[in-house]
């Protein structure tokens, strides 16, 4: 997977890292932003509200 | 063969990875949104008080009225059995939009010093961990709630474990939907055990002082 799309990115070694590093961290904040809020109001972790 | 394995290992350490930075999330990130809402209201109470009419500190309490809509902070509530510095703000509303920034006040149950149950309900574990140590209080403990113009002292008198389907601990008088009110109680609540919605842990106290701020 990640040897796959290392093959695929463009440029020398360094370009590549630098790609690659930029991607992880753009999928970090789009789980800890987007995903993370989301799962955590449905996913069954302590309570969800008392009315 | 050994591509596929190798993919599957990629994908399963990824997961892993995933998970943990979830746990970080549930732990520091719901931390620094709940610590971040905190100022903000802390701030907005302070705005607010600002124009309360000033009286000697320890007169008697004054009449309150709270028209607070849904989302908005109204007291600040103290808890020295839990620190010394610990310290929330409280809202209107107990929906999660509300526990993910603060403790709230339970919708339809009475307010700070008032005839009858002020309910309030903050979460076990996350956002900050507000109500963590709810379970360890002790009969005598006290409560301070803090509002525009008084200072409530509640005194902790018992405590028990409900389901969340008993909704009669916040009535007037709990656990008698009929009765009238003669007492005025305070009620937190929150989840037990911590991680879980299984059941709740129900903390009451009754008012043993109310003096102008």
């Amino acid at each position: 997977m990640y040897g796959w799309l290392w093959h695929r990115l463009p440029g020398g070694p360094t370009v590549r890292t630098s790609t690659m590093t930029v991607l992880i961290l753009a999928a970090i904040a789009v789980l800890w932003f987007v995903v993370f809020p989301w799962a955590s109001v449905h996913l069954p972790i302590d309570m969800s509200g008392v009315d | 063969m050994r591509q596929a394995t190798r993919a599957a290992g990629e994908i399963f350490l990824t997961l892993g990875v995933i998970g943990m930075l979830f746990i970080g999330y549930l732990i520091w990130g719901t931390a620094m949104r709940a610590d971040s809402a905190q100022h903000q209201f802390t701030n907005e109470l302070n705005t607010q008080w600002g124009q309360a009419p000033a009286v000697a500190a320890g007169s008697p309490a004054r009449p309150e009225q709270f028209d607070v809509a849904t989302g908005q902070p109204f007291a600040f509530i103290r808890i020295p059995a839990f620190g010394p510095h610990w310290q929330f703000t409280l809202i209107q509303g107990t929906a999660l939009a509300q526990l993910d920034l603060s403790p709230g006040h339970v919708p339809g149950t009475q307010w700070p010093g008032q005839v009858g149950n002020f309910a309030v309900a903050g979460h076990r574990v996350t956002a900050g961990n507000p109500f963590w140590s709810l379970p360890s209080l002790q009969s005598g403990d006290l409560v301070y709630v803090q509002t525009k113009l008084n200072n409530y002292t509640y005194r902790v008198t018992g405590k028990q474990m409900v389901l969340p389907t008993d909704l009669t601990v916040l009535d007037p008088v709990p656990g008698h939907p009929a009765q009238r009110p003669t007492q005025r109680l305070i009620t937190l609540i929150t989840c037990d055990p911590a991680w879980t919605g299984t059941h709740r842990v129900i903390v009451t106290g009754v008012l043993v002082s109310a003096r102008a701020r």
